[in-house]
């Protein structure tokens, strides 16, 4: 166990540094209190004393200390009063060392470090509800670590910057967070972390090195091949790689999720108006979605416009959009101060140059209809903000915020969309831990066909919105197990069908439902979750199977209602059939040979 | 209406108020103090015990708990009663009825827990 091994190794540092102080110590108190023994004292009744062991070593115990309580028992004679000095000096100074030698090994680096991995260890060990692991806490991680605390799942935190890890241990979470200052891609830490423990049920990989998280997922899914294993990478890169490592593994690339949500919010407005609902973006509250959903757009919430786009900078991000819009048959200009990749990608309009207002000329600013600054420099970002504004007012303005430091100035800036990759990647990385069912439900909703798409989206916001009302929507996914819905379970076994409907009646009146929608139920568990086995908005008359998982968004009110009805025998069978169950034996003997009298 | 309410609120209500009547009265004087009502409380005790014997869910079983205690501190209190008076002859000293009064008393509050239980669980499922 790794955990029994670190305390091992802190005992062994303390024993090893501490052996030759406390050898020395010894010694000289061994010395001193013989030598206390032996030496002639003062002629008592005719009779020379001698010290007793007890009395010299009482004595060389608070001489060494310097605390002094005089001659006990006996006045000294001066051969002991000799012994005596030579004493104080010799053990005192032998008292210093030994105490300099403690602080030393306080202060080394590594016993604090074994130190603190092994109070991490016993930390991890005390968690017995399931947790997660997550590597690196940066702008993603700390963002991550919100969430999951907020979803109430524990979490433990390996990150290699120590300021990091300070900061951890300054916030204030709703469950255990341990963290540990480490290179998470050294399996022994990976291990300290808890990540073999069966109730080890994800790792994820969200530190800001590629190559880390790689080794991360590697190294993980040896480990743990139960684990699902989230991964923050550009999944052009390691998608060979990765994807050959495990069936539980997801990649999560920032700047994709982006162009994903990007070309939705062109094509697919209403799609794009839910995933923000969805996730709590800040311009996108129930009260706004319905006026949007009536036709009275917010500045906020406008959709971006089809016409001629400008890119500014062609990174990662760059890369992705043109990708995206030029797919989609829009006109797109970029611009970037690298020469020479005009032939690459098929780019139908490259200036080249820094964003100025004479490039975004070159680039036809004029009649553009959308801009997207998208360099790794958030001063570049909002510079070229401020200046196709000026240029062209009515443009619909996308620009990448790096970091979150900066958030005051961007929330000035009244772009359109701020797209914030740390952000997009906690949140995609939450919604595939805590709701995975959500992806089979959007490529529902992406399947569409375009006569009924909009129909359809449309009816699902105006029930979610009816349902939720101004509050937050809370996603929660429903196991059909013996733990998580016993009485559901129980019914099941006993050959009772259990409609869906039925659960989420009100328990306080049967006629009315809880303030929730179910979004998506799969009959099978994790990796067998595929297309074939789920259903989208099961109805009320969904006969709920066991194992089957269900995926709601509502109220979180509601949600702990629906937990206590999963688990109550006689709640559930209120809102089965209307009447009460006999609970006791008398009356269950009773209403078996007077069914008339139940009720 | 639900009769299994209406009876098991019945008989720990009437536990309740019989056990209050016994409890009233000056503590020594066993004057008044009437056995038959002890046991009157011991018997509706004991079946509003029965009838909770059986209920699977999470009051149910702090209910029938607190009702066990109830019973265990009645059965005492007439067991000292019956001895007292038929085996060792003591008759009802002031110290013997002070304990009898006193058992009766812990059963008393047990029975309130339960009826203050159930009156929260009825106003909370509303139903």
């Amino acid at each position: 166990m790794p955990a029994t091994l670190e305390i091992g190794r802190v005992g062994a540092i303390v024993l090893r540094q501490m052996r030759r102080p406390i050898m020395t110590l010894l010694v000289v108190y061994a010395v001193a209190v013989c030598g206390m023994t032996v030496i002639p004292g003062k002629e008592i009744d005719g009779q020379t004393y001698y010290m007793s062991l007890f009395h010299a070593f009482y004595f060389i115990t608070y001489t060494a200390t310097t605390t002094g309580f005089g001659e006990i028992p006996h006045e000294f004679s001066d051969a002991q009063r000799f012994w005596a000095i030579a004493c104080l000096y010799v053990s005192v100074i032998a008292w210093f060392y030994a105490i300099g030698a403690i602080i030393r090994l306080a202060q080394n680096p590594h016993f604090r470090l074994a130190l603190a991995e092994r109070n991490f260890a016993n930390s991890v060990e005390r968690i017995t509800e399931p947790f997660f692991v997550l590597c690196g806490f940066g702008d993603t991680g700390s963002l991550l670590a919100r969430g999951l605390s907020d979803a109430r799942i524990p979490t433990v935190i390996l990150e290699a910057d120590e300021a990091r890890i300070q900061a951890l241990t300054l916030r204030d979470y709703n469950v255990p967070m341990p963290g540990l200052c480490a290179d998470a891609s050294i399996p022994m830490h990976l291990q300290e972390a808890g990540l073999e423990r069966p109730n080890c049920k994800a790792v994820i990989a969200a530190t800001n090195n590629e190559e880390v998280n790689l080794r991360i997922s590697a190294i993980a899914s040896l480990l743990n091949s139960n684990a699902t294993i989230v991964t923050r990478s550009r999944e052009d890169v390691f998608e060979e790689t990765l994807a050959t490592l495990s069936r539980n593994l997801h990649i999560v690339d920032p700047f994709q999720v982006f162009a994903k949500g990007l070309s939705a919010a062109i094509f697919n407005p209403a799609l794009y108006m839910f995933n923000e609902w969805l996730v709590g973006a800040p311009g996108a509250t129930s009260t706004r979605l319905s006026l949007w959903l009536h036709g009275t757009l917010e500045p906020r919430l406008r959709v971006p416009p089809k016409g001629k786009w400008i890119i500014c900078g062609y990174g990662r991000m760059g890369h992705e959009a043109h990708e995206v819009l030029a797919k989609r048959g829009l006109k797109v200009a970029v611009i970037d101060p690298h020469p020479g990749r005009s032939q690459e990608d098929g780019l139908s309009q490259y200036v080249i140059g820094q964003t100025t207002a004479r490039t975004l000329r070159d680039a036809g600013i004029e009649d553009a209809v959308g801009i997207v600054a998208g360099t790794d420099d958030d001063g570049h970002n909002l510079g070229i903000l401020l200046n196709a504004r000026a240029l062209n007012p009515n443009l619909f303005v996308i620009v990448r915020q790096n970091r979150h430091a900066n958030e005051v100035a961007f929330d000035k800036a009244n772009a359109d969309i701020i797209m914030q990759p740390s952000l997009v990647t906690a949140r995609r990385i939450l919604l595939t831990l805590i709701a995975p069912l959500l992806k089979p439900f959007f490529k529902f909703l992406l399947k569409l066909p375009e006569e009924t798409k909009d129909e359809f989206m449309d009816d699902l916001l105006r029930r979610l919105i009816g349902t939720v009302g101004d509050k937050k929507p809370h996603l929660v996914t429903l196991h059909i197990t013996g733990e998580t819905s016993s009485a559901v379970v129980e019914l099941l076994e006993s050959g009772e069908t259990v409609l869906l409907g039925d659960v989420l009646r009100n328990p306080v009146d049967r006629e009315h439902y809880i303030d929730t929608v179910p979004l998506v139920v799969c009959s099978k568990s994790g990796r067998d979750c595929t297309d074939t086995a789920i259903q989208v908005l099961p109805g009320n008359d969904y006969a709920i199977k066991k194992g089957d998982q269900i995926l709601l968004c509502g109220r979180e009110k509601a949600h702990r209602l629906l937990d206590s009805t999963l688990n109550n025998e006689y709640t559930l069978h209120y809102l089965r059939t209307g009447k009460e169950k006999p609970r006791g034996y008398f009356m269950q003997w009773l209403v078996k040979h007077y069914p008339e009298l139940a009720g | 209406m639900n009769l299994e309410k209406v009876m098991f609120g019945f008989f720990i209500v009437l536990a309740l108020t019989l056990n209050f009547g016994f409890f009233l009265g000056e503590m020594e004087n066993p004057e008044h103090h009437n056995v038959f009502e002890l046991f009157a409380v011991v018997v509706v005790n004991f079946i509003a015990t029965g009838l909770k014997l059986g209920d699977r869910s999470h009051i149910g079983a702090v209910l029938l708990a607190t009702s066990l205690v109830a019973d265990l501190e009645l059965v005492a209190a007439s067991v000292y009663w019956a001895v007292t008076v038929h085996v060792t002859g003591t008759g009802l000293t002031s110290q013997v009825m002070a304990s009898i009064i006193s058992l009766t008393g812990g059963a008393l509050l047990a029975n309130v827990i339960s009826v203050v239980m159930l009156v929260s669980e009825t106003l909370m499922s509303r139903r």
